[in-house]
């Protein structure tokens, strides 16, 4: 195995881990398995370990399993988990929060569509602090190789003329775009936001 | 007018349910002075309306038919019905109680034939029936209602049917013109008995009580099994009349759920033992139950049905709380969604009826009461020497089976009298 | 009394007299009841009819009194007179209303009502009025057995409402179990933490409180007595004193875990049980708890809950002892809060954490980091030095194999019930009784009662002492003696807090009960005892066996003695005495005897067979209400009489009635068995197996057996009852009339 952290099966060592380092992952231990938010999502028979069940395999240590999965990363958002949740976790929140820091461990799935996504978006918004539609756009279509991405091109073409004749999208945009007021500011942010966040990683890198 | 005699040494118990029965007749049976105040017509309470009790599968009325023949032997018990507590003042030992006695517009000569009943045309939603059926406008609660008069309900009054019901008495016990009454009570100790109600199931909106026909709740269930209920002792759907066969349970239904009740309601896992006995002492084995549960809290005892049931091949169990129902329109079954979490597998599985094994809720909000009582996050009363000579008594105090009810309601009466021992010792 | 004056009231009232000739009635009344005044009136109910009757009484015109009205259970605040012997005839639920009101009918109905008017005028006339026997004294005194948590809070709780209590602890300090408690479960919102187990100032207030008495190292070594006279030998020392009624606390045994090899208990010192571990939090006062095999610190630690119980397996227990989710979720605690790296998780297969306070506990427990996985642990492996748990997570659907420094078995709770005196009564019951298993605690008597039934309470399923009613759980079949706490049911402090002070409300009121010479439960407030004609009595003993209450003893010659504080009036000794010479003043095998016997027997060839039902007036004389009220048809052949319990039933009532010619008769009474709903516990039983043995009876007569039939009877049954009485007089039908009508 490549990952170099020991997780001792049943120890808390990676609920603590998820504790410290995953958004809201304090709420994982109040889960008294119930599975109404596996019953409720509407994404359910794609995943492949509901969140409850994430939240039991946590608790047993299933760093590996649990971080390389695509579970997580399926989450929609719809927030029908959250809203029945008897014991009030904030279930997308701590979806989105899991996804997010295997992300950062480089050991959720190779070919994750959303997590690809999820990157362009990144890279095309950390640029100039604002997002460049037509380029993301783009990117998004090229996203699985040339071939695929003409083939997406071909089939969008109509909406795209028409977003350009109603002036919602701008050709210009390919030239740079606009960005934010300070750009040097907010690359600065990210830089010691980065910062911040590797330190406290680091420690359960192993 | 209702006349009352109380002193500083006499107990009230406010509710007459098997937790307000029993506390009044134990302390009365101790040679206290009790006022049982109730404020439906009838004494009897919550479980009057079960068909039966678990682990035993025995009556409740066989119990409050002795409870009964105990109060009318003693004369001790003076009990005051529709009656509700409307202040109280003072404290330990020396309360003074305001009561808001209702009319009920006939007297004790009523002998109960049901000649009013007969002539009365006006008919309302049944009470005892959870509104599965319908009554007449001058009616007896039910068949052991005790006092055993029958009520006018006030919705009548001023129409024809009301003087209907009068002519017709022969005993002249109808008095159209009865009044709310007010009485201040001069009481030593009081016992709140006050019981619960079933959490309002509509609230649960994933569970589409109020869309789909064939979801009921647990008390309307046992409703059912009545003989002389609505469905005349059948399990029938609402939708179509049709016997259902295939019946889901769903556990924890307003319990244990922070959008809801946060408490275990204690009683509902055992209750839905229970109940899957009815569909066995229906359709034998072409019968069939499936319980989707949490955690089955059949504690102590209660294990021995557990275990019973458990080797009941028509019986299903499936760890899961429902996500939700939707109803296939053809043939209006429910279909419930969801995950069974042991080995997550993905079900929706359709029922000719669903059963919500509904939550117990306090039916006072004592907060509202202005009452000085300890009352808890969930709104039970917390025993506390702050509440000074007022004990909490049954369903009042958490969440209980008949049971720990009773034996609830045995201590609250031993404290009520060690309230009004002392003063009568101070008394001299 | 010196002379007996009859009188019969009949009301018009509630379609009455339009539906039968009342005057006929108040005729028969006086012709074949003898009573020297019969009345009529409108509505006899009312205040102008009550005080009719009222007026005679205070004129010393009538002593004994008819009411001919409704049935007994209504309209009895109304019809309650003092110092007269009441008896009702109901021509209400019991006529009128069970018979179709047409020209056909018209005859049938009538001689029911009036047959109903001759039983009515025979009861009463052998009725008198029940007094207090004088037996009864007063004593302000309760015996505890038991010094632990529950019989410390009886104890108080007894103080506080003025009367005397005395603990008898069979070891040298009080508090029992719950003194061993590092601490205990929260009994108070916010149910967030493990509470002082309160047991110091608890027995500082039994201490300081001069009401109450304390023994220790001292056992009850004999009771003998009756509520209201108990006298009871405290040894060593504490010599015999009197008491008026006793609460037995006598707590539990906890389960002996070595006879859990499969766990490892006894093969390694980290694998401990609940008692254990509160041994460990003690020693560790507050700070991390230390393995017992190398005193290192325990950095990790599993609870096995339902560890040899919820068990079918030899040698486990069936039940749940329910507090150890509870238990188990607080221990957990004592390491989290010592040091919330710890790791801590409880293996349960349905967490039992029931009501308000429980939820929350649990939700708090999460809260502080105890994890919690479904699962069955097959097995704890104990090998050099090294301990590991083998369940299967059933959520997850694997095998696991966990290492664990410390592993807790919530192991049960056994009642110290003392001795399992069950006598088996019927033949069958014999043959059971040498199949069941041999008790797991071996037992010493708790009460060593001089006892004719033996020396402790009857005992229930599992051991317990519980009553078994539900709505009426302190209803043990010793008068006086009531079980609370763990013995009772298993229970953990908070439910042993209210079980404690109920109980000693129960006892008070015993004691109350007895100095009035009055019933308890569910006959309270009567005061009619059993009166017994010793010349005639064959000490054939039947009587005290077969006391479902345990109440009568025997004395050196062997005659029975009734101790009526321990009696409830049930009547199943009258019942049981093959020579009749027991009897209750106002219920006898006259008062029914000679009811029976008073129907105006129709001739063989009247085509008018009358069918005689005895009913349970508890259950199924309700039912038989209900069935009027419903308005629910049945034959007008059927005489209706209610029994206090059908265990009073004297079979002498069957073959009277069959020689004095009723065709058919039938026994309604309550469920017997394991879950019986009999309020007498024994005595439908009893009935039932003396009515299995009447085949003899009926075979010496020559008559069919089909014609005497025993039921089990629900309150709810009321459309079963008329089906029961019209199937009778269609069987009768087909086997035509009994040939002894005279």
């Amino acid at each position: 195995m490549s990952n170099p952290v020991t997780v001792e099966k049943y120890r808390n060592n990676f609920l603590r881990e998820v504790e410290a380092n995953v958004e809201e992952g304090d709420w994982v231990k109040r889960c008294m398995q119930c599975g109404v938010c596996s019953g409720s999502c509407p994404l359910g028979p794609h995943w492949e370990h509901p969140p409850q069940e994430l939240f039991m395999m946590i608790r047993a240590g299933k760093r590996d399993e649990v971080l390389g999965s695509s579970s997580m990363w399926m989450c929609t958002s719809c927030y029908n988990c959250i809203a029945r949740c008897p014991r009030e976790l904030p279930i997308t929140h701590i979806m989105h929060g899991l996804a997010h820091y295997a992300k950062r461990l480089g050991l959720s799935p190779k070919n994750q569509q959303t997590k690809k996504f999820a990157q362009k978006f990144w890279d095309n918004l950390s640029k100039k602090g604002r997002v460049n539609e037509l380029k993301l756009g783009l990117s998004l279509y090229f996203m699985n190789g040339f071939m695929e991405g003409v083939k997406m091109s071909l089939k969008m073409q109509k909406v795209g003329l028409g977003m350009l004749k109603t002036k919602r999208m701008s050709p210009f945009e390919m030239l740079g775009g606009h960005g934010c007021k300070d750009s040097k500011g907010l690359q600065a942010i990210l830089n010691k936001a980065r910062e911040i966040e590797e330190a406290k990683i680091s420690k359960f890198q192993g | 007018m209702t006349d009352v005699v109380a002193t500083n040494q006499t107990i009230l118990v406010v509710g007459g349910g098997i937790s307000g029965m029993t506390a009044a007749l134990e302390a009365a049976e101790c040679g206290k002075d009790v006022i049982l105040i109730e404020k439906n017509p009838s004494l009897g309470g919550r479980v009057s309306q079960l068909y039966k009790y678990f682990p035993k599968m025995c009556h409740p009325t066989c119990g409050l038919e002795i409870n009964l023949r105990r109060i009318k032997a003693n004369q001790k018990v003076r009990v005051l019905t529709m009656a509700e507590v409307a202040s109280i003042t003072g404290d330990t030992g020396n309360y003074s109680v305001n009561i808001k006695v209702s009319p009920r517009y006939v007297t004790e000569n009523c002998t109960a034939c049901g000649d009013c009943r007969d002539v009365v045309e006006a008919e309302f939603d049944d009470e005892h029936n959870y509104g599965l059926k319908k009554r007449k406008g001058a009616y007896l609660p039910f068949f052991m209602a005790y006092p055993q008069h029958y009520v006018v309900d006030p919705r009548l009054i001023g129409t024809a049917d009301a003087d209907k019901a009068k002519s017709a008495c022969k005993s002249n016990a109808i008095d159209l013109d009865m009044q709310e009454e007010s009485l201040t009570i001069n009481v030593g100790a009081i016992i709140w008995a006050t019981g619960w109600k079933p959490f309002d199931a509509q609230k649960i909106q994933a569970y589409g009580y109020d869309r789909i026909p064939n979801v009921i709740t647990s008390v309307e269930f046992e409703r059912m099994m009545d003989p002389t209920g609505p469905t005349g002792g059948k399990i029938l759907r609402p939708s179509d009349g049709k016997e259902a066969k295939d019946i889901a349970f769903i556990q924890c239904a307003g319990s244990r759920d922070r959008n809801y009740l946060k408490h275990c309601s204690r009683i509902c896992c055992t209750a839905t033992l229970k109940q899957t006995t009815y569909v066995r002492e229906q359709y034998a084995d072409e019968g069939k139950s499936t319980i989707y549960y949490i955690d089955i809290r059949a504690i102590d005892r209660f294990e021995d049905l557990y275990h019973k049931i458990k080797a009941d091949k028509t019986v299903f169990f499936l760890k899961s709380k429902v996500a939700n129902i939707t109803q296939d329109k053809a043939t209006a079954n429910p279909i419930l969604h969801g995950v069974n979490t042991e080995g997550y597998k993905r079900y929706t599985n359709s029922h000719e009826l669903v059963v919500l094994a509904i939550g117990m809720e306090p039916s006072i909000d004592f907060n509202q009461l202005g009452v000085n009582l300890t009352i808890n996050e969930h709104g039970f009363i917390e025993n506390d020497p702050s509440n000074g000579g007022m004990f909490g008594a049954g369903v009042a105090t958490d969440a209980l089976d008949v049971n720990r009810a009773v034996q609830s309601a045995t201590a609250s009466a031993l404290r009520a009298i060690q309230v009004v021992n002392q003063v009568a010792t101070a008394e001299g | 009394m010196a002379d007996k004056k009859l009188g019969a009231y009949i009301c018009k009232g509630c379609g009455i007299a339009e539906r039968l000739d009342t005057d006929e009635l108040a005729k028969i009344a006086k012709s074949d009841g003898k009573v020297t005044v019969a009345k009529q009136h409108d509505f006899l109910c009312n205040s102008e009819g009550v005080k009719m009757i009222q007026a005679d009484i205070d004129a010393g015109e009538v002593t004994h009194v008819l009411i001919a009205a409704c049935s007994r259970r209504a309209k009895t605040d109304a019809f309650r007179f003092e110092k007269v012997a009441i008896a009702r005839a109901n021509l209400r639920e019991g006529v009128i209303w069970i018979r179709p009101d047409t020209e056909d009918a018209k005859e049938t109905t009538q001689e029911m009502a009036e047959d109903y008017i001759r039983m009515g005028c025979a009861e009463v006339k052998f009725m008198t009025l029940p007094n207090a026997s004088g037996e009864q004294g007063r004593v302000d005194h309760v015996l505890i057995v038991g010094g632990g948590f529950t019989g410390l809070t009886a104890a108080l709780e007894v103080a506080k409402a003025g009367y005397l209590a005395t603990i008898v602890e069979k070891t040298s300090a009080l508090g029992g179990t719950a003194a061993q408690l590092y601490k205990r479960t929260p009994n108070h919102s916010p149910f967030a933490a493990p509470q002082d187990n309160g047991i110091a100032d608890l027995i500082q207030q039994i201490e300081s409180n001069d009401k109450i008495t304390v023994h220790l190292n001292a056992t009850v070594t004999k009771t003998e007595g009756a509520p209201g006279r108990f006298n009871a030998e405290i040894s060593p020392d504490g010599g015999t004193k009197t008491f008026g009624s006793i609460i037995q606390a006598s707590g539990f045994t906890p389960y002996d875990a070595t006879q859990l090899p499969e766990f490892a208990y006894g093969k390694t010192p980290d694998v401990v049980d609940q008692l254990g571990l509160e041994a460990l939090a003690k020693q560790a006062n507050g700070g991390t708890i230390k393995r017992p095999s190398d005193g290192k610190e325990v950095k990790n630690v599993v609870f096995i809950q339902c560890a040899g119980q919820r068990s079918e397996k030899e040698g486990h227990l069936s039940y749940c002892s329910g507090h150890c989710c509870m238990t188990s979720v607080k221990q957990a605690m004592y390491f989290k809060d010592a040091n919330p790296n710890i790791d801590a998780m409880v293996i349960y297969t349905e967490l039992r954490m029931p009501g308000a306070g429980g939820e929350d506990f649990y939700r708090n427990g999460q809260n502080k980091g105890i994890t919690f996985t479904k699962g069955m642990v097959s097995e704890v492996v104990s090998d050099s030095g090294k301990v590991s748990v083998k369940f299967k997570d059933l959520i997850l659907n694997e095998e696991v194999d966990l290492e664990s420094d410390l592993v807790v078995l919530a192991t049960g709770m056994i009642p110290n019930s003392g001795v399992d005196i069950e006598v088996p009564v019927t033949e069958e019951e014999e043959k059971e009784e040498e199949k069941t298993v041999i008790n797991i605690v071996p037992a010493d008597s708790v009460l060593n009662l001089d006892y004719r039934q033996g020396p402790d309470l009857p005992q229930l399923v599992n051991g317990f002492t519980d009553s078994h009613f539900i709505c009426f759980p302190y209803e043990t079949r010793r008068t006086g003696i009531y079980a609370a706490g763990p013995v009772r049911r298993p229970m953990d402090m908070a439910q042993a807090t209210e079980d404690a002070t109920g109980a000693a409300l129960k006892a008070i009121q015993a004691l109350e009960n007895a100095s009035l010479g009055q019933a308890a439960h569910p006959r309270s407030g009567d005061l009619s005892f059993p009166i017994f004609r010793k010349e005639g009595c064959t000490q054939c003993k039947r009587c005290t066996v077969e006391c479902p209450f345990g109440a009568i003893n025997e004395d050196e010659a062997g005659y029975p003695q009734f101790n009526e504080a321990r009696c409830r009036r049930c009547g199943t000794c009258m019942g049981a005495c093959p020579v009749r010479v027991i009897s209750f003043e106002n219920y006898s095998v006259e008062t029914v005897g000679q009811a029976i016997k008073a129907v105006d027997m129709p001739d063989e060839f009247d085509e008018k067979p009358r069918i005689l039902v005895l009913a349970c007036e508890n259950d199924a004389y309700p039912a038989l209400d209900m069935a009027g009220m419903t308005r629910r048809e049945y034959s007008a052949f059927v005489r209706i009489i209610p029994v206090r319990c059908l265990g009073s039933v004297n079979t002498i009532w069957i073959s009277d009635a069959l020689n004095s010619g009723y065709d058919g008769i039938i026994l309604m009474g309550c469920q017997k068995g394991d879950d019986y709903q009999c309020h007498f516990v024994k005595g439908s039983e009893m009935a039932h197996y003396r009515m299995s043995k009447i085949g003899d009876t009926l075979q010496q007569l020559q008559l069919e057996t089909e014609r005497v039939q025993t039921y089990e009877i629900a309150i709810t049954d009321m459309h079963r009852v008329p089906k029961i009485i019209n199937d009778m007089a269609e069987t009768i039908e087909k086997i035509g009339m009994n040939p002894f009508k005279f």
